[in-house]
């Protein structure tokens, strides 16, 4: 092809490219460049280029307060339990719902399974704090059968339980739709084959389906390890109240609460810093590991 | 095939237990949608399950005069239209650049872009950024922001990568040039990919209050989401929902609070059924793998 036709054609495709390369550099490499405000004393009136430099100070103060570990312990048990809990939840759904054949039943039912994931967390606080209230309905039908009052949402001890159900009721029925998809693609003739040498369900399930699967699920537990320590913002700001603060704070609150209203940018920085080398860390040996006994990686 | 006893046993079980899942889904919403329509001593005494008692319409009368729901409403429309196209526009074009071999450093940008995605933007020089832009307080904050991700900018290009390349090569034999090779070839086939994306971002940017929550100092900018969030959260007090309304209660602030939530959810649940194609052949997008 012609010579000036394609470096042309180069140019134009640099200028379409141009306005979503910049939005990328602007709002993500910005914000990770501003990570240095973590060793400084930032100042909203001076800004990063002429505030103080103090070093690990920050850090410091994070590892001696006095808080910080009972927050460390909160954010890594809220993040395993979701895994622990809501990791196999879509899993073990997706092989139900595999195993009916009426039509005329799995298409409402998946609809009726995908629709809280589409619904905002506020619409879903709205929903829970009425209907999981001490006076709420589940306490009446508690009460009915003799248990109860529990609350649900200001008792530390049932809050975490509370919060992890909430979010697989959210999104159980969307994290299924990838398991069912890897299910539809497996051969028939492996189940027939199965079924003459006198395999029962369990077996087709444990020597055929969850093999089948194995990809998909060894890529998606992952990304969730990866995501131990961070926790759904948008949800603990609904559910989050000071009667279960104890157990219920993780770093991301804390930062929001104490970094972001109450304006302490740096010492938040920092904190956010932990968080994502924490997390980076867990990526790097699940990966590792995960390559080396399942041969499955994200990278 | 042959169905044993087992075999049926084994169907009516799971049958009735995903219809048991399914029902607890939806059973919340119905529980909320018979508060709001019980009379109040009944809502009031907590007597009201699945099924309303003494029927009026008052919580839905007082939500539709209500001007400030109204309001929050239509600027929650704003930005999601005007959001989800921005997000179109911006995550198509480079997208569509960065699946062409001509592009001059493509493989540094995907890697840049990768890197996006294995470290999210933090927090609070995100937050600081978006002020020294000056975007605080202003619609665009909860729009441009959020307006790109990696996750989009791959499956948008893996998509456009499956287009087969004899057309692109008829097309410039024929002396189209890389913008109306994008116009005229790749848009019009890449339709599945691109409502699905819109589909993604739109439940997004209508369902997210958090950049809302942190921009936004103006009640009159409130979308539905944070002002929603405001009357479940504080009770009312300071919500930005306009004194009429909340004076204009004779009934319960659980009333009010189901009207309002399900009122809300009303766009969702309308475009839901139409949705329901492009969402799951968008999940399965989502699960390529590079």
């Amino acid at each position: 092809m012609n010579k000036s036709l394609k470096k042309k054609d180069a140019q134009v495709l640099f200028l379409i490219a141009l306005p979503g390369l910049l939005h990328f550099l602007i709002f993500k490499y910005v914000p990770l460049a501003g990570n240095v405000i973590a060793f400084q004393n930032y100042n909203l009136f001076q800004g990063f280029l002429n505030s103080e430099w103090v070093g690990f100070d920050h850090f410091i103060r994070m590892f001696r307060f006095e808080d910080f570990s009972r927050i460390f312990l909160n954010t890594l048990r809220l993040g395993i339990y979701s895994i622990v809990f809501g990791f196999p939840a879509p899993l073990v759904l997706a092989l139900l719902l595999h195993e009916v054949r009426a039509l005329w039943m799995k298409k409402p039912v998946q609809t009726l399974l995908y629709l809280p994931h589409f619904l905002s967390w506020v619409i879903v606080g709205g929903i829970f704090l009425n209907f999981l209230d001490v006076k709420g309905l589940i306490n009446g039908l508690l009460l009915r059968i003799g248990i109860g009052p529990i609350d649900f949402i200001g008792d530390s001890a049932y809050f975490i339980g509370t919060l992890i159900s909430i979010g697989i009721w959210k999104e159980v029925g969307w994290g299924m739709i990838i398991y069912l998809a890897a299910l539809a693609g497996i051969n028939p003739n492996l189940y027939e084959a199965a079924m003459v040498d006198g395999a029962g369900r369990w077996k087709r399930m444990w020597h055929i389906s969850l093999p089948s699967l194995m990809p998909a699920i060894v890529v998606l537990l992952l990304l969730r390890i990866g995501n131990l320590m961070d926790a759904n913002i948008e949800q603990m700001l609904i559910f989050l109240n000071p009667l279960v603060r104890d157990v219920g704070e993780v770093f991301d609150t804390y930062i929001y609460r104490v970094g972001l209203l109450g304006s302490q940018f740096s010492y938040t920085t920092a904190i956010g810093i932990f968080k994502s080398v924490i997390g980076l860390l867990l990526i790097v040996f699940v990966n590792s590991l995960s390559k080396r006994t399942t041969g499955e990686s994200i990278y | 095939m042959i169905r044993t006893r087992q075999d049926r046993m084994f169907a009516c079980i799971n049958g009735c237990l995903l219809l048991g899942i399914s029902f607890l889904m939806v059973a919340p919403m119905i529980h909320l949608l018979a508060v709001s329509l019980s009379a109040p001593q009944f809502a009031n005494a907590k007597l009201v399950g699945l099924w309303p008692r003494g029927i009026q319409f008052d919580v839905y009368k007082s939500i539709l005069d209500s001007d400030s729901l109204w309001r929050a409403m239509s600027i929650s429309v704003y930005i999601t239209v005007l959001g989800t196209f921005l997000a179109l526009l911006l995550n198509g074009s480079l997208a569509y650049a960065l699946s062409r071999s001509v592009m001059p450093g493509r493989k540094l940008a995907l890697q840049l872009i990768l890197v996006t995605f294995i470290f999210p933007a933090p927090l609070i020089p995100t937050y600081l950024l978006i002020k020294e832009l000056g975007m605080v307080n202003s619609l665009w904050s909860l729009m441009i922001p959020g307006a790109m991700g990696a996750f989009y900018v791959f499956i948008m290009k893996t998509f456009f990568q499956g287009i087969p390349g004899e057309l692109f090569d008829a097309a410039k034999i024929d002396g189209s040039g890389e913008i109306r090779l994008f116009a005229r070839i790749v848009l019009p086939l890449s339709m599945p990919v691109m409502a699905t994306i819109a589909l993604f971002h739109a439940v997004g940017q209508w369902n997210s209050y958090f950049s809302a929550l942190i921009f936004l100092r103006t009640k009159s900018l409130y979308p539905l989401q944070v002002m929603l969030q405001n009357l479940i959260v504080q009770d009312g007090a300071n919500s930005g929902v306009d004194n009429n309304f909340q004076l204009s209660m004779q009934f319960t602030p659980e009333m009010m609070k189901a009207g309002v939530v399900l009122f809300a959810t009303a766009p969702i649940l309308i475009v839901y059924p139409f949705l329901q194609k492009y969402f799951v052949q968008g999940a399965l997008l989502g699960s390529l793998k590079e």
